[in-house]
């Protein structure tokens, strides 16, 4: 087996239509093009439709607990920075539960890059709201007249405000673009941000590949573009209604975290001998 | 038996004041004189005022526990003297500042010696006010006759900055002659100081297990601030760049637990420290460690409970919790370490434990034990190994799938680091099988989703018997047949252990049963000697015996007698002994 061979024989289990067979693709696709060694390469995922990616891409994997895989890739990164380190799940797993972990990641600036599924609901618990559903939205939990009257999380806005390094948004149905944004983040020296568009075929009827297709307008042509200014970005990710868009929103360059720690400049936590550790000095300090 | 001689002093006041200090220096003056030391301290949660106390044993051989009957009471507030005037030795010195602190005279037993002294008149003008600090300790040697010079050494040792250093030294002299020429005669401390004496360590719990996960090769720790387990983290945070090995301060509890689950994942020793609370918020990824067999080590320093409880008193009362913490059933290591020597060496331990078997560990303190220092001969480290467990080896011609959780007669399967050649696979929180896959939507794994499971949960199962082997779970002090048998676990064995020198003195014939690692429960160690046990007592800091309830789970065995404290201080060994007394009437 090449260290580049990225296929597993399990068949993945989501609905016919599903946006995550998309997305999976372009990972690959992504994975591929940068011609990453994959024995390098670690895939933390949480729980839910779109965290079972790590089910099927052969890299190194852990699945976490829902709503867990930035701290647990945290941890990766911090005892191996030199391995490529990639964090991935659903929009109730990362903006749920798991809302805290994406704060503080973005603000320390981990060298991870952060793949966000964002369908608008919860589909492997069969159909209710989440942090990213609109107002309105009808679902299992905010049934009917009244639907959801929460305002939804815009994971763009909340990633520019955090400190994320790198924060773009793809469209699972603009493969080409979303296959680019998402090897240029797993590039980025630092905590990079995907918000993945991609329908729920089977629990989001509204939200629908049509009703994407229709807003998703591709950042690059819309007027006053820039990527080095955080104003602009924040200015694009507040459109979120008739025009939606796509791209790359913001990309800076910051120390990360581990560059940061001097006991990591020559070598990873897993390169230092644990032999024979002397600890006469820690002794003599209690004296 | 020769009954040992004890000194014990007190200093009381309000935060601020530097009590702690205060019984520091004395602690480890003695300690680097020949003498022995015991520091207990008790703090309210709060960062100013309140009543803060720091009680000092010193003794000329080893000490396991403390009394609160004191030859010495330094007193900075008016709150010391009111909680400790009734603990008092016969001819105990009490130093009160007038200014402060009023002093009734029928409240002490008679032939005390209460001394006056207006220590913030020698601090000068401007001086902070921890400098009274320094008039105390003036003031304690000239009354006791604790050698001045003692005190100066640790001082020039403690303060760095020269200026600060002297201010203090100068107060302190010039308190020590005010005292001194008012006494008819100069006082003579009852032990003799060496000045060449065999080097020691005065140590507390915590600084114990961080050395320990030094010592073992740990080089990584996440965690969030709960007192009593805090100081592990920081411990590892000073010394982080010295060994390598990084600490990080997570958002909560749960992301340090699973910090520590990717780091150990990755291939690290890892290691995690809290109390109650932040262990139960850990509670779903200590789960999730079991399940992805990711070893982790976890210290649960206990405080008062349940909820915030008593975030600076000891208490006991976490042993079911932590034992029987998640949902679902998995093997885990629980270590009770009773002293100082059980938390570096079975900590050491732990770490070798947690990786050749996989699971997670938990290492359950509290408070008294965290947070007391004693005065500890230097560990000897030449014979500890470190023993990663089974290992992966990188092939890359390897034809057959690495099968990350192959079922083994002992459980255990090989370990493969993310960046080893051929070991990629996926480590996971579902049930799943030998290759880490888990579908129920998959028809080739749902076909056989009740052996898997079946399977999957028999295999941590299987590490049992080995463990059990492997575990030196009990400790056995004592003769082996004793009127009395006494069951306990955790930091209650210092004072158990003095109780029994003690009753031996009297005539009375004590031995002790010491579970040390509470999961795998022991059954077949213990039960030969509950077997040959007269008359059992068990003694917990909890309302409910959850030792007893284990036991008797395990065992069917229910103890005779029993002596619970949960009113948020450590047992001493006089009311041990008072109990084994009752027990024999």
């Amino acid at each position: 087996m090449s260290a580049h061979d990225i296929n597993l024989s399990y068949v993945p289990t989501w609905c016919a239509g599903c946006g995550n067979y998309g997305i999976i693709n372009a990972l690959k696709k992504a994975l591929t093009s940068l011609n990453l060694d994959l024995e390098q390469t670690v895939l933390a995922t949480g729980i839910g439709c779109a965290s079972k990616i790590s089910q099927y891409v052969n890299t190194y994997r852990i699945e976490t607990l829902h709503g867990r895989s930035l701290p647990v890739a945290t941890g990766v990164k911090l005892a191996n920075h030199n391995l490529t380190v990639i964090a991935e799940g659903g929009d109730g797993d990362g903006m749920g539960l798991g809302m805290g972990h994406f704060i503080h990641t973005a603000r320390r600036n981990l060298d991870i890059t952060y793949f966000i599924h964002n369908n608008q609901i919860y589909g492997l618990t069969k159909g209710q709201t989440s942090p990213t559903s609109d107002l309105g939205a009808v679902t299992k939990f905010t049934p009917a007249p009244l639907g959801n009257v929460e305002q939804p999380i815009n994971i763009v806005k909340m990633a520019l405000n955090a400190g994320a390094t790198f924060v773009a948004r793809g469209f699972v149905g603009n493969s080409a673009q979303l296959i680019s944004l998402m090897a240029e983040a797993i590039k980025h020296p630092g905590f990079a941000v995907v918000d993945i568009l991609q329908p729920c075929v089977t629990f989001n009827h509204v939200n629908t590949y049509p009703w994407y297709q229709q807003r998703v307008k591709v950042i690059d042509n819309m007027e006053g573009y820039d990527p080095t200014s955080l104003d602009k970005a924040l200015f694009f990710a507040g459109l979120w209604g008739e025009q939606i868009p796509i791209g790359l929103y913001y990309r800076t360059i910051r120390p990360t975290y581990h560059e940061s720690l001097p006991q990591l400049s020559e070598q990873s936590l897993m390169q230092q001998k644990i032999d024979n550790v002397d600890i006469t000095g820690l002794m003599k300090e209690l004296y | 038996m020769m009954k040992k001689r004890y000194y014990t002093c007190l200093f009381a006041g309000e935060a601020g004041y530097g009590v702690m200090s205060a019984g520091s220096i004395i602690a480890k003056g003695a300690n680097r004189n020949g003498l022995w030391s015991f520091l207990v301290n008790e703090y309210p949660s709060l960062i100013q005022g309140g009543l803060n106390s720091c009680l000092v044993r010193l003794a000329d051989q080893s000490l396991s526990s403390y009394e609160e009957t004191l030859d010495f009471l330094g007193l900075f507030s008016q709150q010391g003297f009111d909680y400790y005037a009734d603990k008092l030795n016969p001819g105990a010195i009490v130093l009160y500042d007038p200014a402060t602190t009023q002093v009734d005279e029928s409240k002490v037993p008679e032939g005390t010696l209460l001394y006056p002294v207006s220590l913030t008149s020698f601090v000068p003008k401007g001086g902070a006010k921890i400098m009274i600090n320094s008039a105390m300790l003036g003031s304690f040697c000239a009354l006791t006759g604790y050698p001045k010079n003692v005190v100066i050494d640790v001082i020039k040792n403690e303060f760095h900055n020269a200026k600060i250093q002297q201010e203090n030294i100068k107060i302190l002299e010039e308190v020590y002659e005010h005292i001194v020429s008012s006494l008819p005669s100069q006082n003579v401390f009852p032990f003799t100081f060496h000045k060449h004496a065999e080097p020691k360590i005065l140590i507390n719990g915590n600084e114990a297990i961080s050395i320990a996960a030094i010592q073992a090769g740990c080089k990584f720790s996440a965690g969030y601030p709960m007192t009593p387990g805090s100081s592990v983290l920081s411990y590892l945070a000073d010394h982080g760049r010295d060994y390598g090995l990084v600490f990080k301060q997570a958002e909560d509890e749960i992301a340090a637990i699973n910090m520590l689950i990717g780091a150990s994942f990755t291939g690290v020793r890892s290691i995690g420290s809290t109390s109650g609370g932040g262990f139960a918020l850990m509670v779903e990824a200590l789960g999730f460690a079991a399940m992805a067999e990711v070893p982790v080590v976890m210290v649960n320093a206990q405080r008062g409970g349940p909820s915030t409880g008593l975030p600076t008193r000891t208490a006991q009362a976490d042993l079911n919790f932590v034992v029987y913490a998640s949902q679902g059933e998995f093997p885990r290591i629980v270590l009770a370490p009773g002293d100082i020597e059980e938390c570096f060496y079975e900590t050491f331990r732990v770490f070798n434990l947690a990786d050749k078997y996989q699971v997670p560990c938990i290492i359950l303190t509290d408070k008294y034990l965290a947070d007391s220092s004693v005065s500890h001969p230097l560990f000897a480290t030449g014979h500890l190994t470190i023993d990663r467990g089974k290992r992966f080896e990188e092939n890359v011609d390897r034809q057959e799938p690495y099968l990350r959780y192959q079922n083994t007669p002992d459980g255990i399967s090989t370990r493969a680091f993310p960046g080893q050649v051929g070991g990629r696979h996926i480590a996971t929180s579902y049930t799943h099988g030998e290759d880490g896959f888990y579908s129920s939507g998959n028809k080739e794994y749902a076909l056989n989703e009740p052996t898997v499971t079946k399977e999957s949960m028999d295999k941590l199962y299987n590490k049992l018997p080995s463990m059990e082997k492997d575990i030196p779970a009990i400790k056995f002090y004592g003769p082996s047949e004793a009127d009395v048998t006494i069951i306990a676990w955790g930091s209650t064995k210092g004072a158990i252990l003095e109780a029994m020198e003690q009753a031996a003195i009297e005539g009375i014939c004590v031995n002790f049963l010491q579970v040390l690692y509470i999961s795998p429960f022991p059954a077949t160690a213990v039960e030969p000697i509950l077997q040959k046990a007269k008359k059992t007592l068990l003694i917990e800091g909890n309302k409910t015996g959850q030792l007893g309830g284990i036991l008797a789970a395990h065992t069917g065995y229910k103890a005779n007698h029993s002596f619970f404290k949960y009113n948020s201080r450590a047992f001493v060994p006089s009311e041990i002994l008072a109990k084994i007394k009752e027990v024999l009437l």
